[in-house]
């Protein structure tokens, strides 16, 4: 996987501007378009933990913050901490009523469990948190030493805004006080009044007030805690003083000592699923099974957007003619055609007539909410700036489709012009002419910009109203990086 | 189980609450007590390969695809759900650039699709923590230190004093006074000089302070070694433990220390809403976790009130200091978390459709929000 290490030395102009090797590209099969990272929507799919692999359902895991119940990180070093059993002889209670049976049970050792680090050795015993009797789950859990006084301020500031709400519906009233002929006995007696509110789920007037009532502001003291005495004279061991990330890791505490550090319980990792923001169709689906790898929808712009290498090329140099050698990869299961084009031959996208049927205009109302003007506002003109542009060679070229069992041959058929090196199954290596605009400066970064056009088999089955047209002229702009512009 | 579900279906998602400050990004739910992840703010570029800065901008576009990473990476890796049809409350310094603002505005709703922001300043949100109706806030943040008074949940906007006091002032006093003890220049990353600072440093009292401007300086503290790997190791005297917080109170014919921000602060505040600020003074940021800062600081106000410019015009007699419900450096965002979980929050949103509508943020230095409806000048602006 030279991807994944190697700067891009190819970059594809997605649909709204960005540059993108090809590997972080995706293709919508709806849209005909290239699309990636930056102008899709992404979601969140399903939650499962990365160590256990185990799923968890959303609903549960926004109960439990988002963290897996029975693995933890260590807060020292934030590797995955290990469960270690150890025996541990059981006080044998001597009863000399008991029968012998009870006795031969309470004699067996008693497996306990406790936490430990395989990298930094902490284990949870260096805290004092006591060992479990089973191996996962049941450690003790820890609440935010300020959650009652946060819950105290959440219900304080509730209790006020309904009391607003309540004045600014007595003003309203005030202003149109238009009673019924007839007061009704719903009016006289508060009791039904109560029971309206209840019925319209508001907390009764009593409980908010008596929220305001008994909140109590905080409290400021003239005395500030001063800095402890020995602070001049002890020595500071660094290994007892916990760093800003172990901190951190615990928002919650953020403990100063080592000998506070609890075990974090590991946060769920989330599988994402990918939606084109122009036609709002799934353009990645992941299996929900967290052990696989696989997806249900993948439209990748690898498996349908023909792939272009750089073999090797002449150094650029200003003013001047130099080969360069491309190699051209065929995806998709169907032949295609290719051709080299200027990008500015590209023409543009024609806004496509919408036949005028009382059903599509139906459809649209009904789409109204989701606009594209979303859409639109992500786009940007990309930034583009070549030295070099490749000659057209203004012949068509055809890519034979993907085949498996193909690669395997090895020999590589030399079906050669002067343009075609050679061919081998969907792949094609081709010599190409590139011209270097005279102003280039030697040194800087030479860039070459080609634009491709091909064709493209839509694979979708067609919905019943729209036109079978299933092969499409597709285009799309390339930017090679060929290092620097040699400088003589 | 199952009703709860249905409890959830009906209800509106729980919202975010997110304070991008210039080191560290504070993201979590509303109505809960800390958030959920603390991080540093930056991201890995894959184009770039190297690790971002979010704050490290020069144009628009750039600021855009920062705040486009750095908000996938808080929902996406830490926080797990879905952005879209989801309410935020954007903690914020009322001194945060109108660019990041604006452009913050637009990744929110264009980009992410939230249904409403809710734009919260931090000093009321963090004197919303404290349920009080004066509150003196000295937020203490990376760069700088911002002191602003609070009365009725209404900032005193004239009386708010920010100076350039902040922990990056600390952290090159201290990376100053390593090079000095050390005899080298060290050029330590700003990661090592921050653990440095977290594991070793204080703020000396006020007596001890002033011995250090004399001749006769004091018997220092405990002096340091910190290894920091493959670099050797660096010793962290106890001149230097004392003295990096120094900056913050160093005062000169300018008054721009610390003490005087505050002073200055409450100089301009209304006359009868000084003596309730004095006795309701907290302090926030994660600048001021600093152990030793808060007696410091109470020990300069104290001393500096009787003084001149401040004993004639500054009729104050005590200062009295809150301790807030949660870690300072999360206080603004637990003020956002109280204030999105009550329905007064949520009704102050700006919706989607509205920004939609009209994409323009209040603000408060603009005129067309600032100016009274009665005032002469509001007939020119309703246009």
């Amino acid at each position: 996987m030279a991807y994944l290490t190697q700067p891009d030395y190819v970059k594809y102009i997605c649909s709204c501007g960005q540059l993108k090797p090809i590997t972080s590209l995706y293709f919508c099969r709806h849209c005909l378009k290239i699309r990636c990272g930056f102008c899709i929507c992404h979601e969140v799919d399903s939650h499962y933990c990365a160590n256990c692999l185990e799923n968890m359902p959303s609903s549960e895991a926004r109960l439990k913050k988002n963290r897996c119940s029975s693995c933890f990180d260590c807060p020292s070093c934030f590797h995955t901490l290990s469960t270690r059993a150890t025996t541990q002889q059981r006080q044998v209670l001597q009863d000399p009523a008991a029968g012998g049976d009870t006795k031969v049970e309470s004699k067996q050792p008693k497996k306990m469990y406790y936490l430990s680090c395989f990298n930094c050795r902490w284990t949870s015993r260096d805290v004092g948190i006591p060992d479990q009797p089973v191996a996962s789950g049941g450690w003790p859990e820890r609440t935010n030493p300020h959650a009652a006084r946060v819950n105290q301020l959440i219900d304080y500031y509730k209790a006020i805004a309904q009391q607003e709400k309540q004045e600014k519906i007595e003003r309203e009233r005030k202003k149109f006080n238009i009673r019924g002929k007839y007061i009704t006995l719903t009016d006289k007696t508060g009791l039904t009044g109560a029971m309206a509110r209840n019925i319209a789920g508001l907390p009764s007037s009593e409980s908010s007030s008596s929220a305001i009532a008994n909140f109590v502001p905080s409290v400021a003291t003239a005395e500030v805690d001063e800095l402890p005495e020995d602070i001049f004279t002890k020595e500071v061991n660094l290994n007892q003083i916990t760093s800003m990330p172990q901190r951190l890791a615990s928002p919650d505490w953020q403990p100063v000592s080592v000998s506070r550090l609890h075990p974090l319980a590991k946060l769920l990792s989330v599988k994402r699923s990918q939606r084109c923001r122009a036609c709002d169709h799934n353009l990645t689906k992941p299996e929900y099974n967290p052990g696989s790898i696989k997806f249900k929808i993948e439209l990748l712009a690898y498996y349908h957007v023909p792939e272009v290498k750089i073999i090797s090329h002449e150094p650029v140099k200003p003013g001047e003619k130099t080969a360069l050698f491309l190699k051209l990869t065929n995806p998709t299961g169907h032949e295609m055609q290719l051709r080299l084009l200027q990008p500015e031959d590209i023409p543009p996208p024609e806004e496509k007539e919408e036949p005028k049927s009382i059903d599509k205009s139906l459809e649209r109302s009904l789409v109204l909410e989701k606009d594209t003007t979303a859409f639109k506002a992500i786009e940007r003109q990309p930034n583009i700036s070549a030295t070099s542009r490749v000659t057209s060679p203004g012949v068509t070229l055809t890519l034979a489709q993907r085949d498996d069992a193909a690669e395997y041959d090895d020999d590589a058929q030399h079906d050669t012009n002067d343009i075609i090196l050679w061919r081998k199954s969907n792949k094609l290596g081709v010599r190409l002419e590139l011209d270097t605009s005279a102003e280039a400066v030697g040194g800087s970064p030479a860039r070459a910009l080609v634009a491709l056009q091909y064709s493209y088999r839509n694979t979708v089955p067609p919905a019943p109203s729209a036109a079978a047209c299933r092969d499409h002229t597709l285009y799309t702009t390339l930017l090679l990086d060929l290092g620097t512009v040699s400088s003589n | 189980m199952a009703l709860y579900e249905g409890i959830a279906l009906i209800q509106e998602k729980q919202a975010v609450v997110l304070d991008l400050g210039t080191d560290y990004t504070k993201f979590g739910f509303t109505g809960e007590a800390a958030p959920r992840c603390i991080v540093r703010s930056e991201f890995w570029s894959a184009a770039e390969r190297r690790v971002r800065r979010l704050h490290d901008y020069a144009t628009p576009d750039e600021l855009y695809d920062n705040l486009v990473h750095m908000l996938h990476l808080l929902y996406f890796r830490h926080v797990l759900v879905n952005p879209k049809e989801r309410k935020v409350v954007v903690v914020e310094s009322l001194l945060t650039p109108t660019l990041f603002r604006e452009t913050l505005a637009k990744v929110l709703f264009t980009h992410y699709e939230v249904s409403g922001v809710i734009w919260a300043d931090s000093p009321r949100l963090c004197a919303l923590t404290l349920g009080t109706p004066a509150a003196l806030v000295i937020n203490i943040g990376a760069k700088e230190a911002e002191v602003a008074a609070v009365v009725h949940s209404c900032v005193v906007l004239q009386a708010l004093v920010a100076q350039p006091l902040g922990a990056h002032a600390v952290h090159a006093e201290l990376a100053r006074l390593l090079d000095e003890d050390n005899g080298a220049t060290l050029d330590l990353p700003d990661d090592v000089i921050e653990d440095i600072k977290v594991k070793t440093c204080f703020v000396s009292p006020l007596e001890r302070a002033l011995q250090w401007g004399s001749e006769s300086p004091p018997r220092a503290a405990r002096s340091v070694r910190y290894s920091c790997g493959a670099r050797g190791s660096v010793t962290v005297t106890g001149r230097a433990r004392e003295l990096a917080a120094e900056p913050l109170f160093a005062r000169d014919h300018e008054l721009a220390s610390l003490p005087d921000a505050v002073l200055q602060s409450l100089a301009r505040c209304p006359r009868d809403a000084r003596r309730a600020l004095a006795a309701n003074v907290v302090l926030a940021g994660g600048g001021a976790a600093l152990p030793g800062l808060r007696a410091r600081l109470a020990a300069e106000l104290r001393r500096l009130r009787a003084q001149p410019p401040y004993a004639e015009r500054l009729h104050v007699d005590e200062f009295r200091f809150h301790e807030p419900p949660g870690h300072g450096n999360a206080l603004a965002w637990l003020g956002g978390a109280v204030l999105g979980a009550s329905d007064a929050g949520a009704a102050r949103a700006l919706a989607r459709e509205q920004y939609a509508r009209e994409p323009r943020l209040r603000d408060w230095v603009c005129l067309l929000d600032n100016t009274p409806p009665h005032h002469p000048h509001r007939a020119y602006l309703d246009i």
